[in-house]
């Protein structure tokens, strides 16, 4: 409706067909199967922060976006498919794993996000296919550490100028698994398994000699670029304090 | 065709579905006091109840309503909270020009019949969606607390 705007009193033009689906319970179902939690596309952002199934991370994710006549009508399916390189659900659906359901007249098939969603606003949805499911995998074992953090400049319509989202799971005192996505510094999140590798087996809190090699593998990696919310220079440093400041925590609540 | 109930009446219309529902409100049933101010879901100038949930009209196109019950401001003129909400703008002094205030209203409403004692910051964080050029927002704020206060027990959902 934003995009296609013409002016007052005209309606956007719209130039292909439209589908109305966003009311279809179908999409709409949030369910738990097995340890893995399925969220329906078409679920807005209200619906999600009234849902006892989403986790808490993801609500606190969610409420920084915009304000709540947009939570009443926006939702996850339609974050994950605009393909903002600031969208706030993303940096968290990567470090969850988050696979895709897309299902079209053919049938289903199941994608990861970060193949899915290849460039600002491209993403690797077929013609005739819809995105019917997020799945978090896995999001309902013990013992994970969680955190979104969205820097903007203002606590409410505000898009993002860096965001961050963790992911750490400890064994005792060793790191099991550790993972890290930054948005609005890339045309995609920016990840790096290789990155979370070094991390694997090394104790907590993490020595300095620990967290620096994974702070320079990062800032050779986040090329952000000027733009009119921010600098590229003002992005990096502030992603990497984010990083710097989750990781040098003394422990890690499971949240 | 496109059919939905308007302010307790229904409606019929044959405009073409991506018409905006603020389009359709103001040019085709003469309901002014939704308005726009920016037309990206920004301001909340806007701001209707689509099934009891505080929207924004310049987002909506009416393909996506039918048989939906959608409240303009002037649909909930007649109801005791309304009454309350406009006495403690007065009060509180929080209206100036007046532009935001159907939106302001609207989502003040919404907000009380969710919680019907807020706090400031959840006061705040109510109107985030809705920006006020005159008041500096201080003085809404008063009013809503004030309402919340005036109208105790009747705020709920309908």
């Amino acid at each position: 409706m934003v995009l296609h705007k013409s002016r007052r009193g005209v309606p956007p033009k719209i130039p292909k067909p439209i589908v109305f689906i966003d009311h279809l319970t179908e999409l709409k179902q949030v369910y738990q199967n097995q340890n893995d939690l399925h969220i329906g596309a078409c679920c807005t952002y209200s619906e999600l922060l009234e849902d006892p199934l989403i986790p808490i991370a993801l609500k606190k994710a969610i409420k920084t976006i915009a304000a709540p006549a947009i939570r009443n009508r926006g939702t996850l399916g339609g974050n994950i498919c605009n393909a903002s390189p600031a969208g706030d659900t993303l940096p968290l659906l990567y470090v969850y794993n988050a696979k895709l359901l897309l299902r079209s007249v053919s049938g289903d098939r199941v994608v990861a996000i970060s193949d899915f969603i290849q460039g600002p606003r491209r993403v690797g949805r077929n013609q005739n296919e819809i995105l019917a499911e997020i799945i978090l995998p896995s999001i309902f074992e013990e013992g994970t550490h969680v955190v979104f953090e969205k820097v903007g400049n203002r606590n409410a319509d505000a898009i993002a100028k860096v965001s961050f989202a963790g992911y750490i799971r400890m064994n005792g005192a060793q790191i099991e698994d550790v993972r890290f996505a930054f948005g609005a510094v890339g045309p995609t999140m920016v990840r790096s398994i290789n990155i979370e590798k070094k991390l694997i087996g090394k104790t907590i809190p993490l020595a300095g000699a620990d967290i620096a090699p994974v702070v320079a593998a990062f800032d050779k990696m986040i090329r952000p670029i000027d733009d009119q919310r921010s600098t590229a220079s003002y992005r990096k440093t502030v992603a990497l304090n984010l990083l710097r400041y989750f990781l040098s925590r003394k422990q890690y609540q499971s949240n | 065709m496109i059919t939905f109930t308007l302010n307790g009446r229904t409606i019929e219309t044959e405009a073409p579905p991506t018409t905006r529902l603020l389009d359709l409100v103001r040019d085709e049933f003469g309901l002014i006091g939704t308005k726009e101010g920016c037309g990206e879901g920004e301001c909340g100038a806007c701001s209707v109840f689509v099934n009891s949930l505080l929207q924004n009209s310049c987002l909506i196109p009416i393909g996506s309503i039918e048989g939906a019950d959608i409240q303009t401001i002037e649909g909930i003129m007649d109801t005791e909270q309304f009454k309350i909400l406009d006495e403690s703008y007065s009060i509180a002094g929080g209206v100036q020009c007046g532009y935001c205030i159907p939106g302001m209203v609207m989502a003040s409403a919404a907000l009380l019949s969710q919680n019907p004692h807020p706090s400031e910051t959840e006061i705040r964080e109510g109107i985030s969606g809705n920006l006020c050029r005159c008041t500096g927002y201080n003085m809404i704020v008063d009013a809503i607390n004030l309402a919340a206060k005036k109208g105790d027990g009747i705020w709920e959902r309908k």
